[in-house]
Parts: C-alpha cells; structure tokens; sequence
C-alpha cells in the first residue's frame, strides 16, 4: 500500500513570470513554425514531390496512396511532443498548416512568378482536414494506440474526398488529338515542362489494379492500414528526438 | 535554442537550394551534356524549320521536320520505348497546342522503331513576350534529352493578352489559365480558417512552460477542459460529414469525370526515307585526326539509281558539314551549326548509275570540337553515326544514307 505523501500542486503564473512565460510561447510557436514550414515542406517535396506540384500527376491511385502516407510523419512526430509533455492537441493541424504555407509560397514564387506556370495547374493538395481528426482523436482518446488505428485511418480515407472538391473538376474529359484526355492531362501537353516529360507520370501502374475501376477505395485502405503503422513509427521518432531539459531548469 | 536556430538556417538554405535545382533543371539546355555517341546515334534530326521566328503574343508557330531513329542504337542506352517530343523553353512561354508525328495527333509518350523515319510537326502558341532560345528535343527515357536544332524566337506583345480557352466534352468553354482557380482557392481558405480557429483555440491561453509544470504536477484534467472536449466531439463528427457532403456535392456537379490518361501512343515509321534501297552506301573505316579536327571516312557507294549521284553533305549530332561544290545541297538556313565549306571529297566526279565505288571523304571544322564531338575518342562506346546526303541534280533527288562506323584516333 502506497501512501500519496505529497500532493503536486502548480499555482499559475501572475505577473512578471506569466509574462516572461507569454513571452516564451511566441518565441517557440514562431521558431516552431518557421522549423515546420522549412522542413515538413523539404521533406514533402523530396517524397511526394510531383504528386503534389502538377494536376496531372494527381492519379486516383498512387496519389491518395503516398501523400498521406508521407503526410502523416511530421504531424504524428510533433503530436508525440505537444501531446506527452503539454496536453497541447494541434500538433497535426500546426505541421499540415505549416506545410500549406510554405507549398503556397513556393507555388506561387518558385513555379507561378519564376517559372510563369499558372497557379491552377501546381494547386496543392490539402490534408487538413484529415489533421483536425488527427488531433481530436489524440485529444479524446490520449492513447497511442487508439490515435494510430483510427486517426491514421482517418487522415488517410479522408484524402481524397477532401481533395475531390479542388480536383475533381480537372478530370472533366476534352476531346483532344482524336482522343479523350482530361482538362489535367491537358496541362500537362500544353504549358510545357522541358524536364517532365510524360512518361515519367506514374499514372496507375503497378499492381493494385486488379479491381479496376475500385482503384482509388483500394488505394484509401491500403494507405489507411500504412498510416497507422508510419504513424506509430514517427510518433516514437517524434519522442526520441524531444528534449524537455530545458524546461526542467526553469 | 542554438541548436533551433542551425536546424531553422539549415532547413531554409536547403528548401532555397531546391529550388534554385528545380529552376536550373528547368533552364538547362543540355546541347552538349549528353555524351557525343548519344547525340550522334539516337535520333538524327535534319530538315527542321519554324514557320515563322518573330510573332505576337497569342499567334501560333509550328517547327516541323524530320529525324531517323538509329540503328545503330548504343548499346548503352536503353531502347526507346518511351520517348516524348518536347520542346526546350525556360518554362511555358509557349503553350504547346498540336503535336503531330507522321500525321498523327499525339498527345502522350510514343515508342520509336530503331531504323525507322518520322516526321514531326509541334504548334505552339506565344504566351509571354521576350527573346528566347528554343529547340525540338526528344526525352528519352531512361537516357537523356537529345536535342534537335536551336533558333531563337522573339515573341512581342503584351503577356495578359494571352488567351486559351478550351472546350471540353460537354461544349462548355473554360479558360486554362485560371480555371478551378477561385474553387481551389476558396476551399484551401476555407479549411485553412477552421484549423487556425483550432490553433487559436488553444494559442489564446498559457502554454509550454505552465503546461509542462502542471502536467508535473499531475493536474492534467485542468488542461484539457469540458468545453475543449465538446468542442473536440463536434469536429470529430463534424469535419468526416462536411468533407463526405462536400465531395458528394462535387460528384454530382461533375458526373462525367475520367482518370487520368496514360496511354502509349503507337506511331508506325514511315516508309523508308534513309537507306532507302537506291543508294547504298557503307562505312569501311571512320579516322579522326585530332590536331586537324578532321574525320575522314571510307566509304564504299553503290549508285542503283538511273542517274549519277554527288555526296553533298553530312550531318552528325545537327553539326553540317557541306560540299562546297554542291551548291544545290543544303536547303537549311545557314546556322552557326554548319561547316559550309567542311566536306571534301577524294573524287569529286559524280557517281554513275551502277557504279560502285570506294572512296574517302573528309570532313573538317572546329565544330568537331566547339560542339564536344571529339570527344567521342575518350568514350566507351567511340562509334560515330550521322547522315549522308547524295544528290542527283539531273531530277533533283536526294539521297540520305545513315554512316556508322568506330572510329579510330589518330593523336598527331
Ligand atoms: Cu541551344
């Protein structure tokens, strides 16, 4: 039998101390977010790359299978830290939204203004409402486990159809060159791109098409059972790499 | 808080760095960047033209031409099975609006027949004013881009006249450059402003240091409160059956959607317009003399035709080389690509019908080396490959016969 000696207890700050605290919050939130935009949006770039820069790479099938797969690994490593030592649940929707901001930055500097593509045609995709989910589920279930079954699931099944409203437009047919092509694949022949030729899209190949026309459900699931294993693999990276030392000496 | 500040610079100078190598992958050219037995022995372009070189915002121009596919493929580079006729620009300048091989429409990647012949044509329409350097080029898959010849266009005007309406299968017209534009924009902003209403929610009160200690202190159900957790429930609920209602609406303003199309075009080659079976000529022995920067090639001429033929040019990786004798030979405008007097021949006579005939040739310019060909001598693969073109002047014919052949160096 264990007796509860001391009982915790946190008086909140006032004055000068809240203030200093106040202080340190913005410092970390700004730090944070300038971190977040720099390198969730490297990372993103170098994986999902040009799923995520063309409409007409934006397939049914390996887009909405890699996007959240890669999407989902800042946001599970920065919810591990806000979450265990703060109870903060906005870890995904800080990432991902830190991510849209620096995506629209470079759409529109880097690929509209420097290299005069029109900016419907490099239109990011959103994951943030997968994000708010994420974090909710995080927040009322605070278990790991739970988080990544059915929060990973979430993020990943609710890709596409958050994305169908931007996208689904571009997939209207045009009768092209005595074929049919969609409003995206044309894009892609007529705002020409020296580097990017047309064969390197990865348009439905491989081997999840055996279901044919179920190709997008299939990928959803598929990456919805991925997510939740990369979920708990960045939730640990996301712990290993926190440090809390220097909150320890205040 | 250093270690933040080195991770921030480190992270932005590599996000800076990526994008200056995304804009230099853009405005590279790569003439000269492929090995030269790549250049030489993959397609062989000839006859291209612009229809025009100075135009307006919003006109159309087309460069048509011709290439042969080489039999004499490397070895090391992969066959090509998946090629795509682009067009060199730093970025859209032109939007690209026909393309056509042997006359046919193409819109995707095409596989091409090693040995076969093709024409191509490519329109194009000016997007933004300026003075720019372009040519035809092939991607090659797995391999590189092999460029056709380079001009430079001038294109005047005013960039927001710039129109591209396009009509889809429905017959409505849209307008490229901005179609989904607004949508997409008003559903980023739209989700943009419920997750920072999220953020805020929780940014408003004390946070990393208080939390931390009280979360210490074991206070954890004073950080999360009722009305957190309600308003929690509501968007676990609500964001699913928003997304579900909004993407169900999307389906039913755009019933008739299609997937992405990535098919391969399958083009034929036309009927041979190389080694076309009337002239046959083949290479005995190729010898490069560096000091001269002259190849000299023994040939052995087979003239079936009715009339006598004259060897008036050859061309290898767009570099010309003429016969200055052959006035008639070369149609093309004289670029800087071209060695006008650089073809000599051992026996100038014409060719009889029926007569066969081995002899050498030569052809000389500095071109060998300014356009890096030479150093094909240094490679792995050393054999050249280009295109010879015989005249018969009495009917006006020509004749174009592929030349192939190792070449051996000759060091002084
Ligand atoms: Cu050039």
């Amino acid at each position: 039998m264990s007796v509860n000696i001391s009982k915790p207890s946190f008086q909140p700050y006032t004055g000068e101390k809240a203030r200093i605290s106040r202080a340190f919050d913005y410092l970390i939130l700004v730090l944070a977010l300038f971190l977040f935009i720099g390198s969730f949006h490297l990372h993103f770039a170098l994986t999902v790359g040009d799923w995520d820069f063309w409409v007409d790479w934006k397939d049914r099938q390996w887009w909405p299978l890699v996007t959240p797969l890669m999407g989902i690994t800042f946001p599970a490593a920065v919810q591990a830290v806000l979450w265990e030592k703060f109870r903060l649940p906005f870890g995904a929707t800080l990432c991902v939204t830190a991510l849209l901001i620096g995506t629209w930055v470079a759409r529109i500097f880097a690929y509209h203004l420097w290299n005069y593509f029109p900016i419907n045609m490099v239109l990011p995709a959103t994951m943030l409402p997968g994000a708010l989910v994420l974090d909710v589920i995080l927040m009322l279930s605070n278990s790991l486990t739970v988080t990544a079954i059915f929060g990973g699931a979430a993020f990943a099944l609710l890709f596409y159809p958050s994305n169908w409203p931007i996208f689904g437009m571009f997939h209207v047919p045009v009768e092209y060159g005595n074929g049919q092509l969609t409003v995206a694949d044309l894009f892609g022949f007529e705002y020409i791109r020296t580097g990017m030729p047309e064969y390197l899209r990865i348009i439905e190949r491989g081997t999840l098409r055996t279901y044919g026309q179920y190709a997008t459900p299939l990928s959803a699931f598929c990456s919805a059972l991925l997510c939740s294993l990369m979920y708990t693999l960045w939730w640990y990276i996301g712990k290993w790499f926190a440090t809390v030392r220097y909150l320890n000496k205040i | 808080m250093k270690t933040l500040l080195i991770k921030c610079a480190v992270s932005l100078g590599l996000m800076l760095s990526l994008y200056a190598l995304n804009v230099q992958t853009v405005m590279a050219h790569g003439e000269k960047a492929l090995e030269p037995f790549i250049r030489m022995r993959t397609i062989q372009w000839y006859d291209v033209k612009w229809d025009k070189q100075q135009f307006n915002v919003n006109d159309e121009v087309s460069v048509s031409g011709k290439f042969h596919v080489a039999e004499d493929w490397p070895i090391s580079v992969p066959k090509p099975e998946a090629t795509f006729l682009n067009i060199s620009t730093p970025g859209p300048v032109l939007i690209r609006t026909e393309r056509y091989l042997n006359g046919k429409p193409f819109m995707n990647s095409v596989a091409l027949q090693p040995g076969g012949d093709y024409d191509f044509k490519i329109v194009l329409k000016g997007r933004l004013p300026g003075r720019y350097h372009i040519h035809p080029f092939f991607n090659l898959k797995d391999a590189g881009q092999v460029m056709g010849p380079g001009v430079w266009l001038e294109i005047a005007g005013t960039a927001a006249d710039f129109s591209n309406e396009i009509k889809t299968i429905n017959g409505e017209l849209i307008d490229m450059e901005s179609y989904g534009l607004s949508n997409g924009i008003f559903w980023h902003l739209f989700w943009g402003a419920l997750a920072t209403a999220w953020l805020l929610w929780w940014l408003r009160r004390p946070l990393f240091i208080p939390r931390y200690k009280m979360l210490q202190a074991g206070l954890e159900d004073e950080l999360v409160t009722s009305n957190d957790r309600l308003i929690a429930k509501v968007m676990l609920v609500g964001v699913p059956v928003l997304v579900l209602a909004v993407n169900a609406m999307t389906i039913g303003d755009y019933p008739n959607t299609i997937p992405l199309q990535a098919s391969l075009d399958r083009i034929l080659p036309l009927p041979a317009q190389v080694n076309a079976g009337v002239v046959d000529v083949e290479t005995l022995k190729a010898e490069y003399r560096i000091p001269e920067r002259m190849m000299t090639f023994t040939l052995k001429i087979n003239n079936r035709s009715e009339n006598p033929v004259q060897i008036g040019e050859f061309m290898s990786a767009n570099v010309h080389f003429l016969n200055k004798d052959l006035q008639a030979s070369y149609q093309g405008d004289a670029g800087t690509m071209t060695a006008p007097e650089g073809l000599s021949l051992e026996n100038p006579a014409p060719i009889q019908p029926g007569e066969q005939r081995t002899m050498t040739i030569t052809s000389s310019d500095a071109l060998w080396e300014s356009e890096k060909l030479d150093g094909l001598i240094r490679d792995a693969d050393s054999r050249i490959g280009g295109l010879l073109f015989l005249y018969d002047t009495v009917v006006g014919e020509r004749y174009i016969s592929s030349i192939s052949a190792a070449v051996i160096p000759k060091f002084n």
